[in-house]
């Protein structure tokens, strides 16, 4: 009786606490139906989230169409990273995940925005909903745009009241 | 909002201040015996003087001193901030030699820094109404009673009925679903810890605003998506009962208030609570472990309604030993509270303030997070 797999809703493996406080503060905006975000325990480091989303995500991906599911990590600043982890999403599901994350880790986006994590998670989210980039497009984040856009058309009509 | 809530020489709190400033919501984390519950019990206590409690021995007792430290008062202490004004109300309660009740030693409410009202034992000043302190002491109150519930206040925007109405309606929850069985046969706003009359809370606050049964079913609806409505009954005896009605496409089933699971009554909690911060908040609330009776993919959803809801207004402030509710908060509006033995006095930090080794579910489990 508790959240339906079988309706829209996104499912987000974060690789560290750090993360979860920018989602938690993401879910908290005004504008964002929460109860259709699962924010799962942080994974502990990006390795991690892809080891977690081979063994256990793709298979209920296949399983269940309506689910989205974003991984949540950091790039450390190193080019291929996004190559990397790319490579090991299967072409099936590709469509339905997503690959965000801070260009170095998030700390440093919070010392450069004077920010808590949680505020930058609900600035990030009001520009989802306003369909700004005021804070996605600061140096830290703007190597997201690509796949900001991809997840923007696929959740933003069932994820914002 | 409180800006500052300071208790002194109370169990286990001593020189305690609760650091929850400019914070619309709160968790407070901490082995167990490390002083959560104390503070939920400090806040009852002001609570239940605005309720119209005004008797010093149904509110402290001598075993209340911290560490039997007779000679030392009883201090609380709030400062909040309602409609842009700030109220301050200070009482502290002392044992005087001989006696086995405590009573009041000194007591005064200011708004604006400006006295409501104010009385000192030692120097002996009985009560002085605002507006009159030059005046020749006007009031003299038994020292056994607490004087918030006894002055009346002049008008409807009286400072004084402002800040003891927003106290009065403070939600002080440790709810106990066993005990709530949805009798509905009056109306209160003020529900006590347990919930027990939350049928008549439910009429309460659909009485003030029947509008907010609409946010309620909307709540209802999202975590039931088979609920349909919650309404009152009359049963065999005559008595007035809550009984909440689910359905399935043309299949209905209702299923009275006290039959429901301890999980489903927190729903509905949440739900009322949700309902009281919009219809006659801002509303002060703590809630002792919200996520006890809840299934694990619930704990989440639940903690943030929550904070979503205070963060438009009010002020949540909750326990938690769940990690999925402490994963809802940040190391900010995250609080320790700790304890080295029975007999030192409570501790409390901002998580943000301490050296977290790794994640800080799994450094509470090893027992590594300290002041």
């Amino acid at each position: 009786m508790s959240v339906s797999k079988y309706v829209d809703h996104l499912l987000v493996l974060p690789e560290d606490d750090a993360n979860t406080k920018v989602l938690n503060g993401f879910v908290l905006h005004d504008t964002i139906n929460s109860r259709l975000v699962h924010v799962l325990p942080e994974a502990g480091g990006w390795r991690h989230v892809l080891d977690e989303f081979e063994e256990i995500h793709v298979k209920e991906l296949r399983i269940y169409p309506r689910r989205r599911m974003l991984l949540l990590i950091d790039f450390d600043e190193k080019e291929n990273r996004r190559q990397e982890a790319e490579a090991r999403i299967p072409t099936d599901v590709q469509q339905r995940v997503f690959l965000i994350g801070t260009w170095s880790e998030p700390e440093k986006l919070k010392t450069a925005l004077g920010r808590s994590l949680e505020e930058i998670g609900r600035a990030l989210a009001e520009d989802c909903y306003c369909n700004t980039t005021t804070t996605w497009s600061h140096p830290l984040l703007q190597h997201n745009t690509g796949e900001l856009t991809r997840l923007r058309e696929q959740v933003h009509p069932f994820l914002f009241n | 909002m409180i800006r500052r809530f300071y208790v002194h020489n109370f169990r286990c709190l001593e020189n305690f201040e609760l650091p929850i400033a400019r914070q619309s919501s709160v968790l407070l984390i901490g082995d167990n015996g490390s002083g959560k519950s104390t503070v939920r019990e400090s806040i009852k206590i002001l609570q239940m003087i605005a309720r119209g409690e005004n008797k010093v021995d149904n509110l402290v007792k001598p075993k209340d001193f911290a560490g039997g430290r007779k000679e030392v008062p009883i201090r609380f202490e709030i400062e909040v901030e309602l409609g842009e004004k700030i109220y301050e109300y200070i009482v502290a309660f002392e044992l005087p030699s001989g006696n086995k009740e405590l009573s009041v030693t000194q007591e005064r409410l200011t708004c604006e820094g400006l006295p409501i009202y104010s009385r000192n034992r030692v120097p002996k000043t009985w009560l002085k109404p605002y507006g009159v302190q030059n005046a020749d002491p006007t009031f003299a109150i038994d020292w056994h009673l607490v004087a918030l519930p006894l002055v009346l206040e002049k008008s409807p925007d009286d400072p004084l009925l402002i800040f003891r109405q927003w106290l009065s309606r403070a939600l002080v929850l440790n709810p106990i679903p066993d005990v709530i069985y949805g009798d509905a046969d009056s109306e209160t706003l003020q529900p006590s810890s347990s919930l027990v009359e939350l049928g008549d809370w439910f009429s309460g606050i659909l009485s003030l605003v029947p509008a907010a049964y609409a946010s309620m079913a909307t709540y209802l609806k999202q975590v039931m998506p088979d609920f349909r409505e919650i309404r009152k009954i009359v049963n065999d005896r005559g008595e007035r009962m809550l009984e909440v009605r689910f359905a399935v496409e043309k299949a209905t089933v209702s299923i009275p208030f006290k039959d429901l699971s301890d999980g489903e009554k927190s729903f509905i909690i949440c739900a009322l609570v949700l309902a009281a911060n919009d219809a006659y908040g801002p509303l002060l609330c703590f809630w002792d472990e919200p996520d006890k009776f809840l299934a694990l993919p619930e704990v989440g959803h639940f903690i943030i309604a929550l904070r979503k809801c205070f963060n438009q207004g009010g002020q949540f402030i909750a326990t938690s030993h769940n990690p999925e509710a402490i994963r809802r908060f940040s190391p900010e509006n995250t609080l320790l509270l700790h304890r080295k033995s029975h007999l030192e006095p409570t501790i409390v930090r901002r998580l943000e303030d301490l050296e977290i080794n790794g994640d800080l579910v799994n450094a509470l489990i090893r027992g590594a997070v300290e002041p």
